[in-house]
C-alpha cells in the first residue's frame, strides 16, 4: 500500500473512531466534544497528508477518478466543518460529519480501479484545477447543508413529539439550524457559480456530461435558494429538500468520473 | 475545656437544613451575607477552635471548623452555644434547634455531598456549588482558614466538578419553569427571544422570570385586568398590552406563555395559522399552563409551532428528576472513592 493510501486508511479509522465517543456521550448523557474534536483534527491532518501525497504522485490536484473525487470532497467537508461549525454553533455537526466522511473514504477504497494512475499531462491548466477544486468545495458545502438538514429534522421531531433528553440537549436551536441551512446553501451556490464562471475561461475543453451535470446541480440549488428566499416552503420542507437534494450531486460525482 | 496538646486539628461540622429544621427556625439563625466575615472570626475565636467557614443559604446553615479539643462532643456543644448566643435564641427556641453534628470523615463526606448538589432540596442543583465557593472565599479573605480547611474545601470543589463531569446528576430540568427555558433555548436564540404572557398568573410569572434571568430579549404582558398587567410588566421590565390587543401582536413574539382563566380555548388553529403566515414560518413556542387549557391542541400540528401544556411540562420535569435519582448511586460511589483518595476513609 502506498504512503498516501496508508494515510487515508488511518484517517478513515480516525473518523470511524470519532463516532464512538460521540455515541457513548449521547448514551450517557454527558456530552464532551473535546475527544471527538481531537479525533476529527487527527483525521483531517492525515487526510490532508494523503491528498498532498496523492497530488505529488499524479502531479496535479487529485480530482480525476471517482475515488479521488470522493476523498477530495471528504477533505473539503471536514475543512468546512472546522470553518463553519463554530460559526453556526453547530458543535454536533462533527457527530454527523465523521460517519459521512468515513463512508465516503471507504467507498473510495471500494470502487473498482480505485486510485488509478493519471495519464501524464503536458501542462497543468491552473483554470481547470481551480474550476474542479471550487466545484468540489461547493459539493462539500452541499454535504454540510444535507447534514444540517438532518439535524433540523431530528430537532423538529424531538420538539413536536415532546421527546426531551439526550440528543435534544446537544442540538442547536431549530431557528439556528434553519439559518445554517440557508447560509451553507448560499455558500455552496456561490462556490459552484464561481466554478462555472471559471469554466468560461478554460482553454482545455471539459467533457459535456461534466458541464451538464455541474449546471444541473447549480440549477437544483439555485431553485432551492429561490424557494428559501421567497419563503415558498416551510423550514421543515426546506430541510427535507437540503437533506434529500444532496443525492443529486452525490450521484453526479459518480456519473462524471465514471462516464465523463 | 480540655485541649489536646500538639494534636492534629479535628474537623467538625455543625449544621441544620431544610430536612432537620423548619423555615421559621432556619430564618432565625441565618447569617446575612454582610455578617459572614464577622461570624467566621467569632467561630475561630471559640476556645480550642482554629479555623472556621460559615455556609448560610436559604436551605441550610452550616459551620465548618477545626479544633484541638480532646472531646468532639465539647466542640459540637460549643458551636451550638455559639448559635444560641449569636442569635439570642430563647430557651424553647434553643431546644427546638435540631442540628446534625459531624466529625472527620463524616464532615468531609457531608461537604462533598453538599457541594455536588446531593444534599439539596432539588437533587443535583448547581447553585450550591457557587454558594459553597463564596462561603469559603469569604472565610479565606477573613483569614479564618488554614491548612486543613483550605485543603478540605479544595478537595470538595474537585469532587463537585468530578461528579458534574462524570455523571448526569446535574443535567436536565426538574421544574416547570426551567423546562420552559430549555425549550425556548432549543427553539430560538434566547437573547433575541421576545416573550408574551397572556394572563398574569403566578406560574406564568415564574416561567417568564426564568426566561428573563437566562437572557430573554423582552417581555409583553397582557391580562384582563390591565392594572395587573402593568404591575407585572413594570416588575419584570417589560411592557403591558391591553387584553383586546394581544392577538394582533402575537406574530411579533417568539414565545407565548398562556395562563388565562377562560373556560374555553383562547388560542385556536385559525389564529395561529395566520400568525405563522405573518411570521414567515419563524418558529413559535407556546406554553399553555392554564387549566382548563387555553390553547387548542391541534395548534401543535401547525408547522413551526411547538405547543406544550402543563402536563407535558410536568412529565418532562418528572422524567428528568427520575433520571437524576438513577444517577445518585454513581455519585455516592465517586464521593466514597474520593474520600478514600484523600485519606478520610480506607479504600471502599
Amino acid at each position: 500500500m502506498t504512503a498516501d493510501r496508508q494515510l487515508l486508511a488511518l484517517s478513515t479509522l480516525a473518523f470511524m473512531v470519532a463516532v464512538i465517543p460521540a455515541v457513548r456521550a449521547l448514551l450517557s448523557g454527558q456530552w464532551r466534544t473535546s475527544r471527538q474534536w481531537l479525533l476529527m483534527l487527527a483525521g483531517f491532518a492525515l487526510q490532508t497528508g494523503a491528498v498532498f501525497l496523492r497530488g505529488e504522485t499524479v502531479r496535479q490536484c487529485p480530482m480525476k477518478s471517482l475515488s479521488d473525487v470522493l476523498v477530495f470532497t471528504g477533505w473539503s467537508v471536514v475543512l468546512l466543518y472546522f470553518l463553519v461549525g463554530p460559526t453556526y454553533r453547530v458543535s454536533l455537526l462533527g457527530f454527523f460529519t465523521a460517519p459521512l466522511v468515513a463512508m465516503m473514504q471507504l467507498l473510495a477504497f471500494a470502487v473498482p480501479n480505485a486510485f488509478p494512475d493519471y495519464a501524464a499531462k503536458a501542462k497543468v491548466d491552473a483554470w481547470v484545477e481551480l474550476h474542479a477544486a471550487l466545484a468540489l468545495m461547493a459539493y462539500a458545502a452541499f454535504a454540510l447543508t444535507c447534514i444540517t438538514g438532518v439535524m433540523y429534522l431530528l430537532q423538529e421531531r424531538f420538539l413536536k413529539q415532546h421527546r426531551i433528553g439526550g440528543l435534544f440537549y446537544q442540538l442547536p436551536p431549530i431557528q439556528g439550524l434553519a439559518l445554517a441551512i440557508r447560509r451553507l446553501l448560499a455558500l455552496g451556490l456561490v462556490l459552484l457559480s464561481l466554478s462555472l464562471a471559471v469554466s468560461f475561461k478554460l482553454t482545455t475543453p471539459i467533457s459535456n456530461p461534466k458541464l451538464i451535470f455541474a449546471w444541473g446541480v447549480w440549477l437544483l440549488y439555485a431553485v432551492m435558494g429561490v424557494v428559501i428566499w421567497r419563503h415558498v416552503l416551510s423550514p421543515r420542507q426546506t430541510a427535507w429538500l437540503a437533506a434529500v437534494g444532496f443525492i443529486i450531486p452525490f450521484i453526479s460525482l459518480w456519473l462524471v468520473t465514471t462516464h465523463g | 475545656m480540655a485541649e489536646a496538646a500538639n494534636a492534629t486539628p479535628q474537623l467538625v461540622c455543625l449544621g441544620l437544613n431544610y430536612r432537620t429544621t423548619p423555615v421559621e427556625v432556619r430564618e432565625r439563625v441565618a447569617f446575612p451575607e454582610a455578617k459572614v466575615p464577622e461570624a467566621v472570626h467569632e467561630v475561630r475565636s471559640l476556645p480550642g477552635f482554629e479555623e472556621g467557614v460559615v455556609l448560610s443559604t436559604c436551605n441550610r446553615v452550616e459551620l465548618y471548623a477545626t479544633h484541638s479539643l480532646e472531646d468532639p462532643q465539647a466542640a459540637h456543644e460549643s458551636l451550638v452555644d455559639y448559635l444560641v448566643r449569636r442569635f439570642e435564641l430563647a430557651q424553647e427556641q434553643a431546644e427546638a434547634l435540631v442540628t446534625y453534628k459531624l466529625d472527620a470523615a463524616e464532615a468531609a463526606r457531608h461537604l462533598f455531598r453538599v457541594v455536588s448538589g446531593l444534599d439539596s432540596m432539588v437533587l443535583g442543583e448547581t447553585e450550591i456549588f457557587g454558594q459553597v465557593k463564596a462561603a469559603y472565599q469569604k472565610a479565606l479573605e477573613a483569614g479564618t482558614t488554614s491548612r486543613r480547611l483550605n485543603k478540605l474545601f479544595q478537595q470538595a470543589f474537585t469532587v463537585g466538578k468530578k461528579v458534574r463531569n462524570e455523571t448526569s446528576i446535574q443535567r436536565g430540568s426538574t421544574s416547570v419553569g426551567s423546562v420552559a427555558v430549555d425549550l425556548a433555548e432549543k427553539v430560538h436564540d434566547l437573547k433575541k427571544c421576545r416573550v408574551m404572557l397572556v394572563g398574569a398568573g403566578e406560574m406564568s410569572r415564574t416561567c417568564a422570570q426564568s426566561l428573563l434571568s437566562r437572557g430573554a430579549h423582552s417581555i409583553i404582558v397582557s391580562n384582563r385586568s390591565h392594572e395587573r398587567a402593568v404591575e407585572m410588566a413594570t416588575e419584570m421590565g417589560g411592557t403591558a398590552l391591553r387584553f383586546d390587543e394581544w392577538e394582533a401582536a402575537l406574530h411579533e413574539v417568539d414565545v407565548i406563555i398562556s395562563s388565562t382563566s377562560a373556560p374555553h380555548f383562547v388560542i385556536k388553529p385559525e389564529l395561529v395559522r395566520e400568525v405563522m403566515r405573518k411570521r414567515r414560518w419563524e418558529p413559535l413556542l407556546i406554553i399553555d399552563i392554564a387549566v382548563p387549557r387555553d390553547v387548542d391542541p391541534q395548534v401543535n400540528d401547525i408547522e413551526g409551532v411547538y405547543l406544550y401544556d402543563i402536563d407535558a411540562l410536568q412529565a418532562i420535569a418528572d422524567g428528568e428528576r427520575r433520571k437524576r435519582e438513577k444517577q445518585l448511586e454513581l455519585c455516592e460511589k465517586i464521593i466514597e472513592e474520593q474520600l478514600a483518595k484523600f485519606g478520610f476513609v480506607k479504600n471502599p
